[in-house]
């Protein structure tokens, strides 16, 4: 059988079967997403979104809550308080749900690799479907991501959610790492005031210390 | 225009104090710690109803910390800096809460960040950090790439790269 349109070509794909294929066909045109806007990503948001470059023509737009997006923009650098809230809202959301880390950043910590609280690779602790590079991408090159995303899908090579769940130990090793450990790093520190004393204890001590 | 602070500062605390005009409108006071709160709260009554915020600064080679008040006069137009000077090995500095209630977050962001203590301040736990054990991050002796690379590194984190395996299998696993 002959067919010339893009979603039965799609269909011929070996690797999915003809629903799968159907359901990805329509779930690249219909994608909710979720902005995480933790880094300067998010300036380059308003553009994309709007009249200039209007990513509804992608058939996609904005969500309000990760329940019910689909795609989940990292529009920047994380610091370890956000990646918390961020794999909370991640975990929050149905499958399938995808990824798409914007800048430098999220794939090797860009310019705050060597910062204390930003972590250095996305990848490491959620499946990132797309990354895309620059600091910070223009909205030609976050479209262009887009199609890209919308394309791995209906191949069905977006399967960052599948990979998550196999592997959710690996991911999770590396979320404890760095969000519940137990033990200083460098040097510990040891707070000399950890006994909250008062000002007046403080300079009495002080004064005998003086003296001595 | 900072002639009568200059004359009344110096009269209520004598040699305590030291006045030097750093800018035509910015004047520097600097004293004991323990005149910091008397200083302040006659500053405000002076017109100088403004903390526009407290920084700190670690003077390691003096081994010291370095509290500046930057109170502002609407009046006046003009700033002055108040600035102390503290024991970096016992740093602890008398909480100005009650002169100016919001304080409060710049003292516990100070805490947090250096390991200065404020007596007095009701709230002093972690405001930006998570989950820190570590010497407080602005400290000059805390060194933010070892810290970086030993945490978030894929080294530190215990992968020699980011695994080619998780790669290879993205176009394997797709479909069930
Ligand atoms: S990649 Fe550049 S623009 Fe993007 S969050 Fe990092 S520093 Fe900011």
């Amino acid at each position: 059988m002959e067919h010339d349109n893009i979603y039965l070509t799609n269909l011929r794909d070996e690797k999915q079967n003809m629903w799968t294929g159907l359901a990805n066909y329509f779930r690249k045109r219909s994608m909710w997403m979720l902005y995480y806007c933790t880094g300067c990503g998010a300036i380059e948001l308003p553009p994309t979104m709007t009249s200039r470059y209007d990513m509804e023509r992608l058939g996609m737009g904005p969500m309000a809550t990760p329940r019910q997006a689909d795609l989940l923009l990292i529009t920047g650098y994380l610091s370890v308080k956000t990646l918390k809230r961020v794999i909370w809202s991640y975990e929050q959301m149905q499958e399938p749900k995808y990824v798409v880390g914007f800048g430098s950043c999220p794939i090797n910590g860009g310019i705050y690799w060597d910062a204390y609280p930003v972590i250095n690779h996305l990848e490491a602790f959620m499946p990132v479907d797309m990354s895309i590079a620059g600091c910070m991408p223009r909205p030609q090159a976050i479209i262009d991501a887009f199609e890209k995303l919308m394309d791995e899908i209906q191949q069905g090579k977006a399967v960052g959610y599948k990979r998550y769940r196999k592997h959710y130990d690996w991911y999770k090793r590396n979320q404890d790492l760095v969000l519940n450990r137990q033990s200083a790093v460098l040097t510990p520190y040891v707070d000399p005031f950890a006994s909250m004393p008062t000002a007046a204890e403080l300079m009495a001590q002080e004064s005998e210390d003086s003296h001595v | 225009m900072y002639d009568h602070i200059f004359k009344r500062a110096q009269s209520l605390h004598g040699d305590k104090i030291t006045c030097e005009k750093k800018h035509p409108q910015q004047l520097e006071i600097k004293t004991d710690r323990h005149y910091v709160m008397n200083l302040l709260s006659w500053l405000k009554t002076e017109s100088y109803v403004h903390l526009a915020f407290i920084s700190c600064i670690d003077w390691i080679e003096e081994n010291q910390f370095e509290l500046v008040y930057h109170v502002y006069s609407y009046e006046e137009k003009n700033h002055i800096l108040v600035k102390t000077r503290l024991d970096r090995d016992r740093p602890w500095m008398h909480s100005i809460i009650d002169v100016w209630g919001h304080a409060q977050p710049y003292e516990q962001e100070i805490h947090e960040m250096f390991g200065v203590y404020f007596p007095g301040n009701p709230d002093l736990s972690g405001l930006f950090l998570h989950n820190w054990k570590d010497l407080p991050p602005m400290r000059k002796d805390f060194n933010p790439k070892d810290y970086s690379l030993a945490l978030y590194s894929l080294k530190g984190m215990g992968h020699e790269a980011l695994d080619m395996d998780f790669i290879q299998e993205i176009t394997e696993l797709e479909v069930e």
